[in-house]
């Protein structure tokens, strides 16, 4: 696995910045970043509020673009991509996972979990809905397919979020402390379902607090005013 | 099976149905409204293509000394003339239950022609028979006969002579009865001969061949028409000649409907900036899940369509609702339409492409609506949807809060609330003022219409005419009638029938000439331009502006000739007046006897002691006995009050369809307000949890509502007032065209604009009380939770 990602990154971040125009001065969310992220990785961002995590997970998800430097995931410069392309790219690639859940609040779980397949056009009807179904099995939370989000908890939501997030089988999973919602226990046992899926393959980059959270990524990058402040440590 | 995202759009509706139900009521209300007015228009078209150009009308008629078969035979060889018929014109006295009319009756020379002029029996026997008489349909009910009946007719000083109505036979190439005020009616030559007119015929009538020409190729051949008469022997002396395939009027009808539609489009515009509001609204308030779903992968098209498709249904299910009631408004307007045209709605059916198009505009309507705000959120990139924090209070663009002095904080934060949204508010005011102008501007054309009926009237000093069938000495036409109990002033004045010689040698279309003496107490005609008859004026016309727009040659100062009872005289314009739609001119007296060698007078103007119009009544019977026992024959009379209701009624009836439309537009602009209102609600639910908190009480909650939707209101009812005068002036403009000219008051009126700003706080109290009962009944612990 090492050989493949020296030579091939998944993720290759170029002095990537970020910078947000402010009314009295511009506002440098991430500056200089250069980053590489190995197929099968599994990556704990970490920093304090207002380092540019969020700001670095939306940049790798193609949800927000860089304003210099280069981003080329899986071969692709995501600078050259249009809107349009990205939207695309985004959909096939990269599954995300947002700090709140982010569930539509009209959607059952399964409709939920459906969705991005519907936008992407995968499979029958029929396909999308026994894969959603599968996802949710998984995640040992089929029992609640039917139900709309408000009626599920904090924990059954995320595991519905991670579903749907895996829905078209992306290489990459981007997750927003998806954990900091949910009490130890039921952390734990999401952090079990996504160690499982980076052993299955799965590319992981999770923007994380949580000391247990860390603990099983194979790295750690730490940011701290939108810089890469230390050296990235390796786990595995 | 419902993919996922059109299911989360039915849900999403589904939990704002009452916003979304306001929105399809509006649009229910703006289709019926404009659905209504084209398929009446469609059907009023259609009759008229079916019926009016089915007819074969007459392309032109012209007035000769004699008319003869061999004649008639001389014309038929002409390659231009499809078809010819003669005819004569015999105006007479009417009786039927104590009702007494003028009547037309005319006598054709072929009863079953096809190809000219058809006319369509519709009761009773046709042709009719010598000692029968035939009457149009809209003329029974106004002159008061019966089908199967006897009538008396009287021509001049004949004696009566009675006939049974043995037939209903129509002609829709004339106004109805009830509108020109005079009867008509089909007899033979025979029974003119029994009643004492001449049994010959004095008129040619023909259709051209090909009826695609236009007025002025019609007006060629009708030239060589007269030549070839000419030729015969014959002289004419007058030509008529229609404008090809119109009805006579069909402009009126069209103006009409033009400004109908122009009201049925403004109405449409206001229930689209109804759906810009619900969408918009919508579209802000899932502002984050737009960015969801971008992050999940959906493209900008997909997005797109499932909010235009939301639109798409939203019309969809609003035309379902609002396409048969608009049918079922659409045939009774139409009728009514088609009565004033004298044409019978029988058994026609909208036409198809009606029920098309309506559908069409019901569905693209709202999609169209949409299209901004929407294809605004589709552009939205996915950080920026998804860093919005929800749905917020201030929409990012609250300014900086201005203290009034003297103002309860309540009342200012409604003030500021009001303007959180000025897009929105913008939206909402405008609906809501776009009713209230058309209602304004309905208001001050009423005020208009009455001024200038008042105005019309002002120079009609006397209570009744009389019209004299055979003429009288005026001095002993007077002396007679104030010798009757309660006539304390009387005025005989001459009058003729005269045309305008055209430079090309034909006559124009005949008008009334009314002689004044230099003095007269009892008429006095409001000059617009120039100035009156004097005291020793020789031949000079005052005309009227009805007699203007048919003679544009009559312009102040020109020099006209006229053919007044066969005599040419040279005569000079030197004043207009408006005397309403009829076209006439005064004349002095003195000059119109000259110019038609009598000086028989046939008008007898009379003021009445009372204005009691019973007595009136008895009072007229007692003047005409008295007459007749001095052998003056009276024939039509005329109570001013009641000529004045008639006009004033048949004007203010256009009036009214544009209150009607007014009203509509109140309504949708008033679920427009209830709608924004709604949706201020929702999005400051966490603030009303925090007033709540801080112990807002329920009135102090429902206040804050109130006092928003009255803030916007009162900016409607200031924009309404600005905006009423294009409209007020476009509404007079338009009923200039179609009636006469109003003349508008610069500012609406006072009283109405009042009554518009109670009307408007009536309305916005009622519009905000639902989301006022809403703030009102969420509770705090819920509303604090709620993001």
């Amino acid at each position: 696995m090492n050989a493949i990602s020296v030579s091939a990154p998944l993720i290759a971040l170029d002095k990537v910045a970020k910078t947000y125009p402010g009314p009295a001065a511009d506002f440098h969310a991430l500056a200089d970043i250069d980053l590489d992220i190995q197929r099968g990785d599994f990556v704990a961002v970490v920093g304090a509020s207002g380092s540019g995590k969020s700001t670095l997970l939306n940049l790798l998800g193609g949800i927000d673009r860089a304003s210099s430097g280069r981003i080329v995931i899986n071969g692709r410069d995501l600078g050259s991509a249009s809107e349009r392309e990205l939207t695309a790219w985004r959909g096939r690639n990269v599954g995300i996972v947002f700090q709140f859940f982010q569930l539509l609040p009209t959607l059952t779980a399964l409709e939920n979990v459906m969705l991005p397949m519907d936008f992407a056009r995968l499979g029958s009807s029929r396909e999308r809905k026994q894969r959603a179904q599968l996802l949710l099995e998984r995640l040992q939370i089929a029992d609640q397919a039917d139900k709309l989000p408000s009626s599920l908890s904090g924990g059954q939501q995320q595991r519905v979020a991670v579903a749907r997030a895996l829905a078209n089988d992306p290489p990459i999973l981007l997750a927003d402390e998806p954990t900091g919602n949910l009490d130890s226990r039921t952390a734990d046992s999401l952090l079990d379902g996504l160690t499982e899926l980076v052993r299955d393959g799965l590319t992981l980059v999770m923007v994380t607090h949580e000391p247990r959270a860390m603990a099983r990524a194979s790295r750690a990058v730490s940011l701290a005013d939108g810089r890469i402040v230390q050296p990235e440590r390796n786990h595995a | 099976m419902l993919s996922p995202r059109w299911r989360k759009m039915l849900r999403d509706a589904s939990q704002h149905k009452s916003r979304t139900a306001l929105v399809v009521v509006a649009l229910v209300v703006g289709l019926i409204g404009a659905g209504a007015l084209l398929a009446s228009w469609a059907l009023v078209r259609q009759v008229t293509a079916q019926t009016f150009i089915a007819s074969r009308p007459v392309s032109a008629t012209l007035r000769v000394e004699r008319v003869d078969d061999a004649l008639l035979a001389s014309l038929r060889q002409m390659p231009q003339v499809a078809a010819v018929r003669a005819r004569r014109v015999v105006y007479a006295g009417l009786d039927a239950n104590g009702r007494r009319t003028r009547v037309q009756l005319f006598a054709l020379s072929d009863w079953q022609a096809r190809d000219i002029g058809q006319l369509r029996p519709e009761r009773g026997s046709w042709p009719p028979q010598d000692g029968e008489i035939v009457l149009e349909p809209s003329s029974l009910e106004f002159a008061g006969a019966q089908f199967g009946q006897s009538v008396q007719v009287t021509i001049d000083q004949g004696a009566s002579v009675t006939l049974p109505v043995s037939g209903i036979t129509r002609d829709v190439s004339l106004a109805p009865g009830w509108m020109d005020h005079i009867a008509t009616a089909f007899v033979t030559p025979a029974t003119l001969a029994r009643l004492g007119a001449p049994a010959d015929f004095n008129e040619i009538q023909f259709v051209v061949r090909d009826t695609t020409l236009d007025r002025d190729a019609v007006r060629r051949i009708a030239d060589e028409v007269r030549a070839r008469i000419e030729q015969e022997g014959g002289r004419v002396t007058n030509i008529v000649v229609p404008v090809p395939g119109e009805h006579v009027h069909a402009a009126q009808m069209d103006s009409l409907s033009l400004t109908q539609g122009a009201f049925a489009l403004m109405t449409l515009a206001v229930c689209a900036l109804l759906v810009v509001n619900l969408v918009a609204g919508m579209l802000a308030s899932q502002t984050r899940e737009i960015g969801v779903m971008k992050a999940l992968g959906a493209s900008a098209r997909q997005i797109g369509t499932l909010y235009a498709g939301f639109a798409l249904a939203l019309g969809l299910a609003s035309s379902l609702v609002a396409l048969p009631l608009a049918i079922a408004i659409a045939r009774p307007y139409a009728a009514m339409k088609l009565e004033m045209l004298n044409f019978p709605i029988g058994g026609a059916a909208v036409p198809w492409w009606v029920l098309l198009l309506l559908l069409a505009a019901g569905c693209v309507l709202p999609v169209a609506a949409a299209a901004i705000p929407v294809v605004r959120a589709c552009r939205l990139r996915a950080a920026d949807a998804l860093r919005d924090s929800g749905i917020v209070a201030d929409g990012g663009h609250l300014r900086r809060r201005f203290v009034l002095p003297g103002i309860s904080r309540p009342l200012q934060l409604s003030i500021g609330n009001a303007f959180r949204k000025p897009q929105r508010m913008l939206l909402t005011v405008l609906a809501l003022a776009a009713g209230g102008a058309v209602y304004l501007g309905a208001d001050s054309l009423r005020s208009g219409v009455r001024a200038s009926v008042t105005q019309l009237f002002a120079g009609s000093r006397y209570d009744v005419s009389l019209h004299l069938s055979d003429g009288a000495e005026a001095a002993r036409a007077e002396r007679a009638a104030l010798t009757v109990p309660g006539v304390i002033a009387a005025q005989a004045l001459v009058s003729a029938t005269g045309t305008v010689l055209h430079k090309d040698g034909l006559d124009g279309e005949r008008f009334a000439l009314v002689g004044l003496p230099p003095s007269s107490p009892l008429l006095a005609p409001l000059i617009q331009q120039g100035r009156g008859v004097a005291a020793g004026d020789g031949q000079v016309l005052v005309v009227s502006r009805s007699l203007l727009k048919d003679e544009p040659a009559l312009v102040l100062g020109a020099d006209v000739e006229l053919r007044v009872s066969d005599r040419l005289s040279r005569w000079r314009v030197i004043g207009v007046v408006d005397v309403g739609p009829q076209p006439l001119a005064y004349v002095p007296a003195a000059a119109l006897n000259a110019a038609r060698g009598s000086e028989l007078a046939s008008i007898l103007l009379l003021t009445l002691g009372t204005g009691d119009v019973a007595v009136q009544r008895e009072t007229i019977l007692r003047t005409r006995a008295v007459l007749a026992t001095a052998g003056i024959a009276v024939g039509r009379s005329e109570l001013v009050s009641e000529a004045r209701r008639v006009f004033e009624d048949h004007l203010l009836m256009v009036v009214q369809f544009l209150g009607v439309m007014g009203w509509a537009m109140i309504a949708i602009g008033a679920i427009g307000l209830a709608s924004t209102m709604s949706l201020g609600v929702l999005e400051r639910t966490r603030e009303i949890g925090v007033m709540r908190a801080l112990g807002a009480t329920d009135r102090a909650i429902a206040s804050l509502v109130q006092f928003e939707g009255l803030v916007v209101a009162g900016l409607a009812w200031m924009v309404s007032l600005l905006l009423s005068l294009p409209i007020g002036q476009l509404l007079a403009d338009a009923f200039g065209r179609v009636m006469f000219t109003v003349p508008m008051q610069p500012l609406p009126p006072a009283r109405a604009a009042l009554s518009w700003g109670l009307l408007l706080v009536l309305v916005s109290a009622i519009a905000c009380s639902w989301p006022a009962r809403r703030a009102v009944r969420l509770p705090a612990a819920r509303v604090l939770a709620y993001e």
